[in-house]
């Protein structure tokens, strides 16, 4: 069901993914994390290809925090802060984040490789069906996320919008 | 001298265990697992006989080069390893790793007769006369900085690599200069082979609009040499 990945860079970390649909509870998980009773990242299935571009985002946000350059904060806050194409943070929040009118949810929790995470910390609040998080493409709105990114047509000959995505996010501190 | 320095301890600890697989002046290039994909890592190396505020300034700014001049030309349709992560605090990139590929330079020296080379020629040309009009000026065009990737459907696609010493400019001269350093490492890597980058000179031309400008100041470049000034 859910997938858990070693951070290379981080051996002491692993990111642990659980994807929900049919949630009925997003507003008051989505205060839930604003006021930090729940230490997880709670985005916005939609906006995610593939576990790879939240994984990728973790360890971003690991490693930001590791060199004391967070720009947001909390690991959560900068996981969803790397998911964004800009450096608008209310902005990221409201496209990557859980709102209050959805109805799935993808969790992300960054947790030491050696401890189980709390699963049933999380899995007992989210008030939705846990499916397997191999069906995230399923749930992403493939047209919304080229828009927010600005994938064009010609970008697509040389590669995936995945690979587009990718290469946004990776080089958002560069540009 | 700056082999010598680069053989300083490795740092980094997830590159501690990593295969080195090039090991250059400027930087060192190893093979990864990074979140379960195989990827490149390009380290740049601090060098101590540079002041260190110099160099500092240098490697980063080589590093933030490379990575834009990546997405530059992906977003402009002109293949070049995805960049997974860029770690500025040690000044890292972790890149795709391009499975099923030679570089052109190998291609060459492995082909029988330069006439199976021209569609290869054909593609070269084809490939920097849009990246000369996106405005990307290499600075290390080799055909060692040229990968060729089969892909599942058979067909041949090539793909640039190593922008570290690449900035944008609109100057002809600047392109001019560009394929002046291609032309010099071609025909020393490749013998006998004026044809065919002929060839690739005739692509670029019918490839591009500002194509003649190009051309035209790169046989000012032949006279002169690649240096516009001289001084010093």
């Amino acid at each position: 069901m859910h997938l858990t990945n070693s951070l290379e860079l981080f051996p002491e970390f692993a990111v642990t993914q659980l994807l929900f649909k049919d949630v009925k509870n997003c507003s008051e998980l989505r205060k839930m994390a604003m006021e930090g009773n729940i230490t997880c990242a709670l985005i916005n299935p939609s906006m995610v290809l593939d576990p790879l571009q939240t994984l990728l985002a973790a360890n971003k946000a690991v490693h930001v925090q590791k060199i004391g350059k967070m720009k947001t904060r909390s690991l959560y806050s900068e996981i969803i802060f790397s998911l964004s194409p800009t450096n608008n943070i209310s902005e990221a929040f409201k496209r990557f984040g859980i709102s209050e009118n959805d109805d799935a949810c993808l969790v992300v929790l960054v947790h030491n490789t050696d401890e189980a995470y709390n699963k049933d910390d999380v899995v007992s609040k989210v008030d939705g069906q846990q499916i397997p998080t191999d069906q995230l493409s399923r749930l992403s709105d493939l047209a919304k996320i080229k828009k927010l990114y600005k994938v064009t047509s010609q970008e697509e000959k040389c590669g995936s919008v995945l690979d587009a995505v990718i290469c946004r996010m990776a080089a958002k501190d560069v540009v | 001298m700056a082999a010598v320095d680069g053989v300083g301890a490795r740092a980094l600890p997830y590159l501690r265990e990593a295969e080195l697989i090039k090991q250059g002046a400027e930087a060192r290039v190893y093979r990864i697992r990074f979140l379960g994909k195989s990827a490149i890592v390009k380290e740049r190396f601090p060098k101590r006989y540079r002041h260190h505020v110099l160099d500092e300034k240098l490697t980063r700014r080589r590093t933030t080069q490379e990575v834009r001049s990546i997405l530059r030309c992906r977003k402009a349709g002109i293949a070049a390893p995805v960049v997974y992560f860029v770690d500025l605090s040690t000044n890292c990139i972790f890149l795709e790793e391009i499975s099923d590929s030679v570089t052109v330079r190998e291609h060459i020296a492995a082909a029988h007769a330069v006439e199976s080379l021209r569609d290869l020629a054909e593609k070269i040309g084809k490939v920097l006369a849009r990246m000369h009009d996106e405005d990307v000026i290499h600075g290390d065009l080799t055909t060692s900085n040229m990968l060729l990737k089969t892909e599942r459907s058979g067909e041949l696609t090539l793909l640039l690599i190593d922008f570290g010493l690449s900035f944008v400019s609109a100057l002809p001269e600047d392109k001019g200069v560009d394929l002046y350093v291609l032309e010099k490492a071609f025909l020393s890597t490749h013998p006998n082979t004026e044809t065919l980058f002929q060839k690739v000179l005739q692509s670029y031309t019918a490839a591009s609009k500002r194509a003649p400008a190009v051309i035209k100041k790169l046989e000012e470049v032949r006279l002169r040499g690649r240096k516009r000034t001289m001084v010093g």
